[in-house]
C-alpha cells in the first residue's frame, strides 16, 4: 500500500516568536483512517490548512500522491482531496441538493450546468449521508447534524481519494457524532478513501481510526496506532489534564476529570 | 430532483423574461404626454419639407429614453447581484464600494468647472463621473488589498470611509457652486434619464450585455464562493481570478450606468433581493434574471418620472425609491416564509 500524503520536515509559524508545527514527519497510506489531535492552538486545523495547499510560508515538503501540494493547480488538487471544515452558514440559503451540487463546479460544462453523471454522483452522496428526504429544504433549516451530513455529502460529491474533515462531530449529540464516524468509516470500507479528520474526542476517534497523530502545545507530536499514542501518562502531557483510563474489552478509554468534579477525589 | 435548475429551464425564463421586457418597452414607449398613433409613426419620417411630429417623438425621443432606461436598469440590478454575492452581504448594493460618490465627484466637478466640449458624443459631466467611477473602485480595491488579499471587512469599511469622504467634498462643492450648476448636480445625483444619441446606447447596451455574459461564467463559481474562501477552494475554485473578474465587471458596467443617467437609486439593492425570493439564490439564474427584471422595472419607473407631473419631469431615482419600496416590502412579505417555491 502506497503513502498517498507524505509529510516531512514541516515547520510552520505564524510569528517568528512561536512555532506553531515543528519538524513534522509522518506518511498517511491510501485507504487508511488518520485521527489529528492535540489541544487548542497545537495547530491541528493549521496541519489541514496546509495539506489542502493554502498557500503559506513554511518549511519541509507535503506530497500528495506522489507530487508536492504546491504543484498541484486549485482545480487539480480540488480532484484529489475534499474538505470538510467547521460549519460555515452563507448568507444566501441554498438549498441542500444544490449545495451538494457545488462539489460538481469544477465538472461542469462551458455554460456552468452539471451534466446527468453529475447529477447522479450527487444523489448517490445523498443517500450514502441519509440526506436524500430533506435534499429540498433550504440548507438553513436543517439540524447541525443534519447539515454536516450534507457538507460531507458535498465533499463525497467532489469524487476525490482523500476527504479531510475538521472536527467533524462539534455540536452534535452523542447518536450524530457516532453516527459521522459511521459514515466515515463506511465510506473509507466501501470507495477506499482515505480519511484524515482533526477531533477533540480521542475516545471516539481510536474506535475508529487506523492511525493517529498527537499534536503537543509546544510543536512536538506522537504518530502511530492510537493504543500506542494515547497512553495516560501521554494525555496527561500533552492536554494538561488529570484522565482516568478505564478498559472495556481490548479497548482503553480515557475520562478527563477537573478538580471539582466528583470522581476525582 | 426535478427541481434543481437546469440550462434549460433557465433558457426558458429567460427568453420569456426577454419577451416580457420587449413587451413593457412597448407598452411604455406609447405612453406619454403627446399621444402618438402607430400608424402615424409606420409612415416614417414625411415627405421632403415637412415633419412627421408623431415619428419625431417616437423615434427621437421615447424610444432612445426607454432603450437607456432598459440598459442602466439592466447594468444595475445585474451589479448589484455580484456585489452582494462578492461582499457575502445582502446589505451591498452597486454603490457600496465607492462608485456613487467617485462618479459624484467627478459629475460635480465637471459641472462646477464650466467645460463644454464632447468626447465622443459624451458630456464632461458623463466623462468625468466614468472616470471618477473607475477610479474610486479601483482606489477601493487598493485600500481594501492593504488589509488582506481579499478581506471582505476590509473591503466594505474601505467603500463606506472613501464614499464619506468623497460625499463630504460633494457636499462642500455643492454649497460654493451658483444655484444653477447645483439644481443640474442634484438631479445628477438623484438619476436622471435624457434622450440620448442611438450611437450612444448602441455601444453601452453592447458594453452591459457583454458583462454580463462575461459575469454569468463565473457564476456557478459565486454559487460556490458563498459557502466562503476556503470552503471554494476545497471545491476547486481559483477565487482570487473569479473575485477580480467579477468585481472589474461590475465596476464597468456600473460606471457605464452612472456615466448614462446619474445615480439612480434603489434598482441595484432591491431588484436583486426580489427576484432572489422568487427564484432562490442560484447565481446562475439571479443574474439574467435580475438583469431583465431590473430593465423593466426601470423603463416602467422612468414611465412614470415622464408623466406623472407632466410638463415637468421627476428624476427617475425618486420614482424607483417611491414605487419599489412599498412593492418590496409587499414581495418580502409574501415570499420570505416559503422562499423556495419556485426553484
Amino acid at each position: 500500500m502506497s503513502s498517498i500524503i507524505e509529510v516531512k520536515d514541516l515547520t510552520f509559524a505564524y510569528t517568528s516568536q512561536s512555532t506553531v508545527l515543528k519538524n513534522i514527519s509522518f506518511e498517511v497510506k491510501a485507504g487508511t483512517f488518520l485521527a489529528i489531535a492535540g489541544p487548542n492552538g497545537a495547530g491541528k486545523s493549521t496541519l489541514l490548512n496546509l495539506l489542502c495547499g493554502l498557500p503559506a510560508k513554511r518549511s519541509g515538503t507535503i506530497k500528495i500522491d506522489g507530487a508536492a501540494v504546491e504543484s498541484y493547480s486549485t482545480e487539480a488538487l480540488a480532484k484529489k482531496i475534499a474538505v470538510v471544515r467547521q460549519e460555515f452558514i452563507p448568507v444566501f440559503d441554498f438549498s441542500v441538493v444544490d449545495t451538494v451540487m457545488m462539489a460538481r463546479t469544477p465538472y461542469y460544462g462551458p455554460i456552468g450546468f452539471g451534466s446527468k453523471t453529475d447529477r447522479e454522483i450527487v444523489n448517490e452522496s445523498l443517500k450514502a449521508t441519509d440526506s436524500a428526504q430533506f435534499a429540498l429544504r433550504p440548507l438553513g433549516s436543517l439540524s447541525s447534524g443534519e447539515r454536516q451530513r450534507v457538507f460531507i455529502a458535498r465533499a463525497m460529491a467532489q469524487d476525490t481519494p482523500i476527504l479531510l474533515l475538521d472536527e467533524p462531530t462539534n455540536f452534535l449529540d452523542l447518536k450524530h457524532q457516532v453516527g459521522i464516524y459511521d459514515l466515515l468509516k463506511s465510506a473509507q470500507l466501501e470507495k477506499g478513501k482515505t480519511i484524515v479528520a482533526v477531533t477533540h474526542d480521542i475516545n471516539l476517534a481510536a474506535q475508529y481510526c487506523d492511525a493517529t497523530l498527537l499534536l503537543g502545545a509546544d510543536g512536538g507530536y506522537q504518530h502511530g496506532p492510537a493504543k500506542d499514542v494515547f497512553s495516560t501518562e501521554q494525555i496527561q502531557k500533552v492536554f494538561g489534564v488529570k484522565v482516568f483510563a478505564g478498559d472495556i474489552g481490548q479497548e482503553k478509554f480515557f475520562l478527563p476529570l477537573g478538580k471539582l468534579a466528583k470522581g476525582s477525589e | 430532483m426535478s427541481r434543481q435548475l437546469t440550462a434549460k429551464k433557465l433558457a426558458v425564463r429567460t427568453a420569456a423574461g426577454l419577451v416580457l421586457l420587449m413587451l413593457a418597452m412597448a407598452v411604455c414607449s406609447f405612453i406619454g404626454t403627446e399621444k402618438v398613433s402607430l400608424r402615424a409613426v409606420l409612415e416614417g419620417i414625411g415627405p421632403q419639407g415637412t415633419v412627421n411630429p408623431d415619428y419625431e417623438i417616437f423615434v427621437k425621443v421615447r424610444l432612445p429614453r426607454i432603450f437607456l432606461a432598459a440598459i442602466v436598469g439592466a447594468a444595475l440590478a445585474s451589479s448589484g447581484v455580484i456585489c452582494q454575492a462578492l461582499l457575502r452581504n445582502p446589505l451591498a448594493d452597486p454603490y457600496i464600494l465607492g462608485i456613487s460618490s467617485g462618479a459624484g465627484l467627478g459629475a460635480i466637478i465637471a459641472v462646477i468647472s464650466g467645460l463644454n466640449w464632447t468626447f465622443a458624443g459624451r458630456s464632461p459631466i458623463a466623462v468625468f463621473a466614468f472616470v471618477g467611477a473607475i477610479a474610486t473602485v479601483w482606489l477601493v480595491w487598493f485600500l481594501g488589498r492593504l488589509t488582506g488579499k481579499f478581506h471582505i471587512t476590509g473591503l466594505l469599511l474601505a467603500g463606506v470611509v472613501v464614499n464619506t469622504f468623497f460625499s463630504a467634498i460633494i457636499m462642500f462643492l455643492t454649497l460654493v457652486a451658483k444655484s444653477q450648476q447645483v439644481y443640474a448636480t442634484m438631479f445628477w445625483l438623484m438619476g436622471y434619464m435624457i434622450e440620448e444619441d442611438f450611437r450612444v446606447l448602441w455601444v453601452a447596451a453592447g458594453c452591459v450585455t457583454g458583462g454580463m455574459v462575461a459575469l454569468f461564467y463565473v457564476a456557478a463559481q459565486l454559487n460556490a464562493l458563498s459557502f466562503g474562501e476556503q470552503d471554494a477552494r476545497s471545491m476547486g475554485i481559483n477565487t482570487a481570478r473569479t473575485q477580480i473578474i467579477a468585481f472589474a465587471i461590475t465596476a464597468f458596467i456600473t460606471a457605464i450606468a452612472v456615466s448614462l443617467s446619474g445615480l439612480v437609486g434603489f434598482v441595484g439593492l432591491v431588484v436583486p433581493h426580489a427576484v432572489r425570493l422568487v427564484f432562490g439564490p442560484d447565481h446562475r439564474q439571479l443574474l439574467p434574471i435580475s438583469g431583465i427584471v431590473g430593465a423593466i422595472f426601470l423603463v416602467v419607473a422612468d414611465t412614470f418620472a415622464r408623466v406623472i407631473v407632466a410638463p415637468a419631469q421627476l428624476p427617475v431615482g425618486v420614482v424607483t425609491a417611491i414605487v419599489g419600496g412599498p412593492f418590496f416590502l409587499l414581495l418580502l412579505v409574501k415570499y420570505s416564509r416559503k422562499v423556495s417555491w419556485l426553484k
